[in-house]
């Protein structure tokens, strides 16, 4: 149903070649708050390298202050790593100005909130259409319909986000961060304001932009059965990979999960022996 | 929930900072020109100084007065609207509205005596400036000492008080009426809108009738002048609403994604907008409607072929202070609420910056938008100055306009727009230094 735009540029990869890389990540580290001589410095991520196939649906998942916003802000260009590199679709993010990084987001990178982050002054067609605006890009009414169609919200263009639910408006949230048929959509906690039926239909869609659109999704969650959407979850525990489960469970990932937290509320080592790394880059 | 008020006070005194220099600005000027009332009050006080400051007092503490009374209730109308989200929590967490009313209304009251308070040593200051300036002018005699009495303590607290809680009530009651879906009712501002407007244009026709009344004649239409400004500064949301239906397309068509972000966000925020252009219609048009008004009666002496009288030199410094002072606190006011407006959008900024807008995006929007509400306030400031003068020039000279030209106006207009579009960009600009992700965690 979405029509894929033609990559622009020299970083598009080259036709044909099956399974490509939609996102690299090699040795990427944040740390917070080392400008204050009395704040101690936090390390949001730990070096992390991760590579994700073009048309796959992964979920992340981790400890409360694991790092995984960071993580996604940080592949996503919202949030610039202190060291290491990033690559969508082909092409390395740049360390330049916001505009810049701006303009690398748009043509590649969707990106949707916990908390919606729509324009409260547009309505649904609007906020939709907003980026495509924003690139100067040339709107298609009947693209904007389609998108919104595949939301389920074809009836609803002229309402404002105050006047729809949580779910309603997280559905918008998706189809503006479809509209201009990016790589990789970032989604993080999409459904943690949901409830349980508006959830199903907000991951119902991503993974239907996965299957039939080949895009690839990456999604933070804390719910197991958010995360059985998922082709494979990543496991992350003080801003490291430390695990991966493909085709997961609800219940293999709740397992793991508590797991998880057991090991870092005992004390678990926390920068000892080296762990694997989960998946090969 | 005064001991909440309170609280919210001392825990966040930056986001109060807006409405104390409201308070504090307003609550100066009132004090400074009223304490010249008290000093001629005096014991010992000759009668032509006792009458130059009077006239001062009067005509200035009239109209200063009614101009700090719209100016600090803008600031605290602005400051209350952002406050919806916190209101909000407290409702949901079980605040009634009667108790949200008294936490606003309290919040105010603090805050603006606080104002008044801190006002008196600077009033005190420039009433005894003022009075040296009268003194060194010879309109007052020398031995003639400052007095700053109850009627300047107490116009000045009063004042500011008034329009602070005042303000601040209506503005939290039309943020209940809106939740609870009702249509806002804006009964009060339409026929306080069309009072001023009434009143005003009223005392700019008196105008006519002054004759050769002498250079007090300046005084209604002046009054009234200021009177249209607010009233024009009532209608506002309806009338910029009515320059986008003219300018919208173009700037659609034509200003790109920055175009689009601010035809449709003013469009919505049109009504939050008036808050910023009370100071600036009253600001165009207090400057303008003076400083022309002077240039007619200096013609007109001169015309006469009279040397300037005493008075006549008493009225021209009192016009010139007058306005120097009353322009300065409007222009002061305009950047305040802009600056304040501004920096609350700190989210929408970093949402539109999400949805893939360009920092240089933003800022052109936010440029745009300057540029709509100066174009707005600029022509209703001159409409209201212009029937102040019209009378004012047919009563004194045989023609209808008077004959300094457009210079005057040209640099009223042009600070306006100089503070307007430096006072938006700057703030846009500081609040664009945050990244766009903590901005919409911050509210949160
Ligand atoms: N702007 C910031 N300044 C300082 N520290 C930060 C900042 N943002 C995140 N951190 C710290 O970085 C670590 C990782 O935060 P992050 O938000 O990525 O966690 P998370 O896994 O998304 O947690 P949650 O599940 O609660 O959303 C935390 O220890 C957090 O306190
Ligand atoms: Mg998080």
């Amino acid at each position: 149903m979405f029509g894929r735009n033609e990559r622009r540029g020299p970083a598009g990869p080259a036709a044909g070649s099956a399974p490509h890389e939609a996102l690299r990540l090699v040795k990427v580290t944040k740390v917070y708050g080392t400008g204050g001589a009395e704040e101690a410095a936090v390390t949001a991520l730990d070096g992390v390298t991760l590579s994700l196939p073009a048309g796959s649906f992964t979920a992340v998942m981790g400890p409360s202050g694991s790092g995984k916003s960071t993580l996604l802000q940080c592949a996503a260009g919202l949030d610039r790593p202190d060291s290491g590199v990033v690559m969508v679709d082909g092409a390395e993010m740049t360390a330049g100005s916001e505009t810049e990084l701006t303009k690398f987001r748009r043509e590649r990178i969707g990106f949707v909130f916990q908390q919606y982050n729509l324009l409260p002054t547009l309505n649904v067609a609007q906020n939709t259409v907003l980026p495509l605006k924003l690139a100067g890009r040339r709107v298609d009414r009947a693209r904007v319909r389609e998108v919104l169609a595949r939301v389920g919200l074809a009836d609803r263009m002229r309402h404002r986000p105050d006047q729809l639910s949580g779910g309603q408006r997280q559905r918008v949230a998706i189809a503006r961060a479809l509209v201009a048929a990016p790589s990789v959509v970032f989604a993080d906690e999409p459904t943690g304001a949901l409830d349980t039926r508006s959830a199903r239909d907000v991951l119902g869609l991503l993974q239907e932009t996965v299957r039939v659109d080949r895009r690839t999704v990456v999604m933070v969650t804390h719910d197991p059965v958010a995360a059985s959407y998922a082709d494979a979850v990543l496991f992350l525990a003080d801003g490291r990979l430390v695990g991966q489960m493909n085709a997961p469970t609800a219940d293999a990932v709740a397992e793991r999960m508590t797991h998880l937290g057991d090991m870092y509320e005992a004390g678990a080592p926390q920068s000892g022996a080296p762990r694997t790394a989960p998946m090969g880059a | 929930m005064f001991s909440l008020a309170m609280r919210s006070i001392r825990q966040r005194p930056g986001r109060f900072a807006a409405t104390l220099l409201s308070a504090f600005l307003g609550a100066t000027i009132i004090m400074m020109f009223n304490s010249l009332l008290d000093t001629a009050g005096a014991d010992g006080v000759d009668d032509t100084s006792a009458e130059s400051l009077s006239t001062a007092a009067m005509v200035v503490g009239g109209y200063g007065s009614l101009l700090v009374f719209f100016a600090v209730a803008s600031t605290l109308t602005v400051a209350v609207r952002q406050r919806t989200d916190e209101i909000d929590l407290l409702r949901s967490t079980g605040a009634t509205p009667a108790q949200i009313t008294r936490m606003v209304v309290g919040e105010a009251a603090v805050v603006a005596l606080a104002g008044a308070l801190l006002a008196i040593v600077p009033g005190m200051v420039g009433g005894r400036i003022l009075l040296d300036m009268f003194q060194d002018s010879g309109q007052v005699a020398d031995d003639v000492d400052h007095v700053f009495g109850t009627v300047a303590l107490m116009s000045g607290i009063d004042i500011t008080l008034l329009a602070s809680v005042g303000a601040a009530f209506l503005a939290v009651r039309r943020a209940g009426r809106a939740r609870a879906g009702r249509a806002p009712r804006r009964r009060l501002r339409t026929w306080g809108g069309y009072a001023a407007l009434g009143l005003g244009a009223g005392l700019c026709l008196t105008g006519f009738a002054m004759g050769d009344a002498g250079p007090e004649a300046m005084a209604p239409p002046a009054y009234g002048a200021i009177l249209l400004s607010v009233g024009f500064a009532a209608f506002s949301p309806a009338l910029l609403g009515g320059l986008l239906r003219l300018a919208g397309g173009v700037l659609t068509a034509f200003g790109g994604g920055s175009g689009y972000l601010t035809v449709h966000g003013l469009r919505q925020r049109a009504a939050q907008l008036s808050g910023v252009l009370m100071p600036m219609v009253l600001f165009v048009g207090i400057s303008v409607a003076t400083l022309y008004m002077q240039s007619v009666e200096n013609d007109h002496i001169e015309a006469a072929g009279l040397t300037r009288s005493v008075d006549d030199k008493n009225l021209e410094t009192l016009n010139f202070v007058v306005v120097g002072i009353i322009a300065v606190f409007a222009c002061v006011m305009l950047v305040n609420t802009l600056y304040a407006a501004t920096s609350y959008r700190s989210r929408e900024f970093g949402q539109q910056r999400l949805a893939g807008a360009t920092p240089g995006q933003v800022l052109a929007g936010v440029g745009l938008e300057g540029l709509l509400l100066t174009v707005t306030g600029v022509f209703f400031g001159t409409l209201a100055a212009v029937a102040g003068i019209v009378p004012f020039t047919v009563a004194r000279t045989d023609h209808v306009l008077p004959e300094a030209g457009y210079g005057i106006w040209a640099a009223v207009a042009g600070v306006a727009a100089a503070a307007t579009l430096a006072t938006a960009l700057g703030t846009a600009r500081r609040v664009l230094r945050t990244p766009a992700v903590e901005t919409v965690a911050l509210a949160a």
